[in-house]
Formats: C-alpha cells, structure tokens, sequence
C-alpha cells in the first residue's frame, strides 16, 4: 500500500495530509462547539436578523446600488476586447515590416479617438 | 519563416468607404472640440463634403471596371458594376437624407435631443426640450453607417458581410433613440429594434457558421464552386442559407420578419426614418441579391418557392395593414413593408431583366419616400410632428402645395402613371412574368389595388374635408428640407416621366463578378 | 472524441438561446440569450475550422467576438435609458407602440 506514497502520486501525500488536518480541526470545532453550546430553539426578537454591527437592520436585503462606474464598464469592455486584434498581430508584426505596425497604429488610433470623445464628455469623471 | 505575405489592397477601390469613414471619426473630433454652437454647420459640410468625395470616386471607378481586378482587399471586397451602383446610391440617398438631419429651422435646436441620457419627463428634461441644441452626434452616427453599408453591398465573403451588417445597425440602433418629442417612443422603438435586430443578426452569424461548415470557406466564389460540386453535407448549406435569409430578410423587412418596422418607423425621429427607409433598404436587398445571384447561384435556385411565399406573404401582410392604419409613419412603414415585397418578386425573377427592376425599384423607391418623409416632418403643432391621421384632414385648404406635393407623393407609391412608382413596378411585374412567376405578379397586382385605398384615404381626407381645430399648421421649411423634399420629389417625376436614363444606368449595373 | 458533437452542442446552445429570446421578458435576459447565440456560432466556426483544418474559422471566432461586444455595450445602454425613465427592464412594458 505504501507504494502509492512513492510514486508520482506520492508528491501529492502531504498536500492530502494537510487538506485532511483541516477538516479535522474545523470539524472537530464545530463538534466541540455542539457539545458545549446551550440549546434554546425558540425564535427570539432579531434572532435571524442581519447582524449590522450593532444597528438595526435597514429594511430589505435586496437594494439598489447606484453604480457609478457603469460608463467605465461599458469602455473596458469595448478596449478589453479590441485588443485581441493586437495577439495575432503581436505574432507577425516584425516580418511583416511597417505597413503593419503602420495599420495597426491607425487601429489603436481609432480607439484612442473614442476615448478622447469619452474624456471630452466626462465620461470620465466620478459624478 | 517566410515573409509574411500581405493581402493585396486597392486603396483606390476603397476610397468611397474610406472618404466616408475618415470623415465619420473627423466628426467625432469635431464633437469633442468644437462648441456645441457652431457643431451642426461644420458637421453638416463636412458630411456632404465626404459624401461628394465618395460620389466621385464612384463614378471615376464605375469606368474602369475590369472583372479581374474587382476583387480587393485580400478577397473581403469585390468592386464590380453592381456593387458601384448601389454604392452610388447609396451614397446619394444618404445625401439628401442627411440634409433633414441638419434641419433646424422647424423646431429650435433641429429634431434630436440634446443629451440623450437625460432622464424622459425630469426637470432637467424639460428645460432640455426647449432649450438646448439638439445633439449632432447624429451626423458621425449616419457617416459610420453609410460606411457600413457601402461595405455590405460590396462584401464578398459572408464575415466582411456579418461585420458590415454589425456596422450599418449599430449606429442606427442609437440614431432611433435620439428623437426630440415623443422621447419614450423613440427609447421604445431604440430598445424594439435594437433587440430585435441583433436577433437577426445571431442567426445570420450561425447561418455562416454552418456555411463555413459546408464549403470550408466563406467566401461566395468558394460556396458556389462547392454547391456546384454538390459534395459534402447539403444539409449545412440548406441550414446555413436559411438562417442566413432569415438576418437579410430581416434587414428589408419582409413579413415574417417586418414586426419591428411600424414600430421603429413611428418611434424613431423622422430624418432617421428616412434615411432608414432609403438607404437600409438598398443595402440590405444589395446583400440580398449578391448573396443568392452570387454565392447560392449553385443551388439552382431550388429555394424559389420558398422565397416566392415570402413575397407573397410581405405584400400580402404590407398592404392589408396598411389599410387599418391611422398614423402616417406606421401607414408609411406597412407601405414600405409591402414594396420589400414587390422588390423580393424582382429578386425571384431572376436574370439581368429581374436585377435591373430591382436596382431600379430601390432608387426610385427611395428618393420618394425621402420626400414622403420630408413632408411628414413639415405638419406640425406645438408637441412636435402631428402624424396622426385625422390631424391630416383638410390641410389641402390649409396649404395646397404642400397637399399637392404630398398627393403626387401618394400617388407614386400607388402606382399611378408618369411616376417613378409606375416604371418601377412594371418593370418588377415584367421582369416576373419574363421569369415565370406570374402568380406572384396576379398577388402583387391585387394588393396594390389593395394598397392604393389607404393612399387615396389620405389623400381624400387632404383635400375634401373641412380644416378643423385640431388641424395643424405646415411650418414653412428650411433650406435644408425644402431641398430633400424638391430632390425626392423632382427624381420621383423624372424617373417616371423618363426612366430611360436610370433603367440604362441599372441594366449596365445587373452583374455581379464572381 | 469527434467534433461533431461540438457541433451538436453548438446548436443546442443556439437553440436555448433562440427560445429564451421568444419566452423570457426581461431585457437583460434577452441580450444574455442574444449573446449565448453568438457564442454558439463561435463554437460551431471553431469546431469546423478544428474539422476543415483552416484556421479561417478562429479568426472568424475574434470578430465575432469584436462585435459582440460593442453590441454589448450598445445594447446595455439603450436599456439603461429605458431603465431610467421606467424602473423596469421588462419587454412587456414597453408598450407605447402597437398595431
């Protein structure tokens, strides 16, 4: 049985030890815990309530938040994904000589107009 | 390694495209930088200036068309006589739509709104409406557009095809949401289209897919040899044609495919409407018929029926709502719907005779409904433009010409002789019968008898009921619109009283180079 | 393993998607089922690009990309505008416009 430990396998032996000491010390917390904890099963005042560090529960747990930074989203993903033209280029460029870094200048140039109609309409600050 | 080798690019041949789409960023420059004051006159220029660049470069290629140099840009783009002249018409429709755009003597500030991500109906909405300049964003909007569709009639590969597609929508989407008046409308019709569209556009894409499956390539050369060899699976292309149809269909708005149009029409500001009318219709059925004259040709036209059922249903459909309409831009846009249809019964014909009807309908149809549009944008009140129906009753005592000039509109789009309409609805109905769809022409003759009473409703109601209360006034035009409107409706006399000219022009254009 | 169920996979894909644009109401689900279909048809283009041995088909997969998502962000902001004035993203009540 102990071949197991020696074989490629093997390496994996202390990461499994470590994963199962684990779970034994939260299990046995948790254990611990069940033994030593009194048991009053009824359902106080607040007993479910969200715990917000002392103050009363704002109603509703669902709410709307105000998402600044929409318009950020919006521009990240349209440059995130813009730039998986430049991996293929990234591949080419140097035997493809200057044409093409020359194409891909005016590609990244259009993008870089976009973004300065963005910052000229405040698209960009925090409001 | 080898040198890379680079695909070979005919910067001349791209030049309309290029004209267009450098002029587009220039606007968006030009929105950045330049004071809101003085943003619609220069956008305005510069339009017509790339426009005009565009329209010469045009001409001076449809000379040197040699059949063995039209294909460019590494395979992507074939500039062949078709593709030119719908360029060409493209280009000249976009052109009077645009000078609508610019439009600001009607209503203070022109017909879009000020900043469009203003809340509809808050405070700050209020005072924007009466205000403030309307945006003139609209101008690069409509330039990428037309770049787009440029790029779509001359596409030839389904990819460049997919993108262009992408391209010329994208920018109308927002263009629909940028009306003045009746802002929740115009969102709601924004939302509708846009939803709708990319729709479309998901099927077209999986519809190249399964082409791409079937002929190992998209370009239409390489889908037509592998269609004529008939190996490999026919059901992909079978597949892959039919959701290909179903994104192009879509674009010209035949039924079943036509439910976002009355809606769209309605909602979105009217210069947009017109330009929709026009030029999308012309790119679409210019991606239409490259597609089926030039990459399906192999199939032998086996989905003739198919298609042929389509037309039937869109003229059927188009002119049977027409009739219960009762707001002019809806009644307009079931019209529209229908004459898709006529001009799909030209598609089906088939041959150069059915491809000159069509490229001849397309012009002609737009440069009317331009007009149609202009006069629309004229009828107004103090909550804008006053397109319900009754509203329209007794404005030929009000303004005879302006009545008038809408009658001879109304009559073109019915058919009546000595319009564009007539020439080109024989020309559809006689290619048709040349190619042996006379059932299709017996449908398309009954429903535009059909269509003729919601025309002749309105026009009756201009000219033989009394001015109410509630009619309103007809704004004296500007400049601008005087010139579309003078524009749509001289080409709608001209093409009708001597349609030598432009049916020469469409039958030296009715091939497509493989 | 043969492609083909890739292929297989891809039109159920588009199909859940093609059907979740008919049956769902809300405008954002909408959009996600748009996207599930154009991300079906990258698969497909990808798994026969696999089967055909070009590559043609992987590069078709990064425009489609591309223009997926500028879509995305037009889209999203349309429906943040009706959004705005509605409180609602539902389809069914933007209903101003009919007949």
């Amino acid at each position: 049985m102990w071949s197991i430990v020696d074989g490629y396998l093997g390496s994996y032996a202390p990461l499994g030890l470590l994963a199962l000491v684990g779970v034994l010390i939260v299990g046995g917390g948790f254990f611990a815990n069940s033994l030593l904890r009194p048991r009053r099963p009824n359902a106080a005042a607040g007993k479910r309530d969200t715990y917000e560090c002392g103050l009363d529960p704002v109603p509703g747990g669902w709410a709307q938040m105000q998402i600044r930074y929409y318009l950020y989203a919006y521009l990240y993903v349209l440059f995130a994904v813009e730039a998986v033209f430049l991996f293929p280029w990234a591949v080419v460029y140097l035997q493809a000589g200057l044409a093409v870094i020359a194409e891909m200048a005016i590609f990244v140039g259009v993008l870089a107009l976009g973004l300065l109609y963005a910052w000229r309409k405040r698209a960009l600050t925090w409001q | 390694m080898d040198k890379l080798k680079l695909p070979d690019m005919d910067y001349v041949a791209l030049l309309p495209m290029l004209a267009l789409f450098v002029a587009a960023c220039l606007g968006v420059i030009i929105e950045a930088l330049v004071p809101r004051r003085f943003r619609n006159i220069i956008q305005l220029v510069l339009s017509i200036v790339a426009l005009a660049v565009a329209m010469f470069f045009v001409v001076k290629q449809s000379g040197e068309v040699v059949a063995s140099k039209a294909l460019t840009a590494g395979g992507a783009i074939m500039i062949d006589h078709a593709a030119l002249f719908l360029q060409g018409a493209l280009i000249v429709l976009g052109f009077v739509a645009l000078l609508l755009f610019g439009e600001r003597s009607l209503e203070f500030g022109g017909p879009f709104v000020a900043q469009a991500a203003v809340t509809v109906g808050s405070e700050r909405d209020r005072e924007q409406t009466g205000r403030e300049l309307g945006s003139t964003e609209t101008f690069p909007l409509a330039l990428f557009s037309l770049s787009g569709m440029l790029l779509f009639v001359s596409a030839n590969d389904l990819l460049t095809m997919f993108v262009a597609l992408e391209v010329f929508s994208l920018p109308l989407y927002l263009l629909c949401a940028l009306a003045r008046r009746k802002r929740l409308l115009s969102q709601e019709s924004a939302l509708k289209y846009f939803l709708l569209g990319a729709y479309a556009s998901a099927f077209f894409l999986f519809g190249v897919a399964m082409v791409y499956g079937f002929a190992k390539a998209v370009d239409f050369k390489a889908i037509h040899a592998e269609a004529l060899l008939g190996e490999g699976n026919s059901l992909l292309l079978i597949i892959g044609l039919a959701l290909l149809a179903i994104g192009l269909l879509f674009k010209v708005a035949a039924a079943p495919f036509h439910v976002w149009t009355p809606d769209v029409y309605q909602g979105a500001p009217t210069p947009v409407t017109a330009f929709m009318a026009s030029c999308t219709k012309v790119a679409a059925f210019g991606g239409l018929l490259r597609v089926l004259y030039v990459g399906f040709d192999g199939l032998g036209w086996q989905f003739t029926p198919v298609l042929g059922a389509i037309a039937a249903l869109t003229v059927l459909v188009g002119s049977i709502l027409a009739v219960t309409q009762t707001d002019l831009k809806r009644l307009l846009a079931y019209s529209s719907v229908a004459n898709a249809g006529y001009i799909l019964i030209g598609v089906i014909a088939g041959q150069q005779l059915g491809l000159t009807s069509v490229l001849f309908y397309l012009v002609a149809y737009g440069f009317t409904v331009i007009a149609a549009f202009a006069l629309i944008s004229l009828v107004r009140d103090a909550d804008g433009e006053a397109t319900h129906l009754s509203r329209w009753a007794g404005l030929g005592a009000r303004s005879p010409l302006y009545a008038g000039i809408f009658t001879f509109i109304l009559l073109a789009f019915a058919g009546i002789p000595l319009t564009s309409g007539f020439i080109a609805k024989l020309s559809v109905f006689g290619a048709a019968i040349d190619g042996g769809q006379t059932w299709l022409v017996i449908i398309g003759v009954i429903t535009s008898i059909i269509l003729a009473f919601p025309y002749l409703r309105v026009v009756v109601m201009m000219w033989l009921s009394e001015p109410g209360e509630s009619t309103p006034s007809v704004s004296i035009p500007g400049g601008l619109t005087s010139t579309a409107l003078g524009i749509g409706t001289l080409a709608t006399l001209v093409f009708g009283v001597v349609p030598g000219p432009l049916l020469d022009l469409a039958e030296k254009a009715s091939s497509f180079v493989r | 393993m043969t492609p083909m169920w890739y292929i297989v996979l891809s039109a159920i894909l588009f199909s859940v998607g093609a059907v979740g644009v008919l049956i769902r109401r809300n405008a954002i689900v909408l959009f996600m089922c748009i996207e599930l279909m154009l991300n079906a048809a990258n698969l497909a283009l990808v798994t026969f690009s696999r089967i055909n041995g070009t590559l043609d088909g992987q590069i078709m997969a990064f425009f489609v990309m591309v223009v997926a998502a500028a879509e995305v962000v037009i889209g999203l902001a349309i429906i943040m505008l009706i959004f705005r004035t509605r409180r609602s993203a539902s389809v069914d009540d933007a209903n101003l416009l009919k007949y």
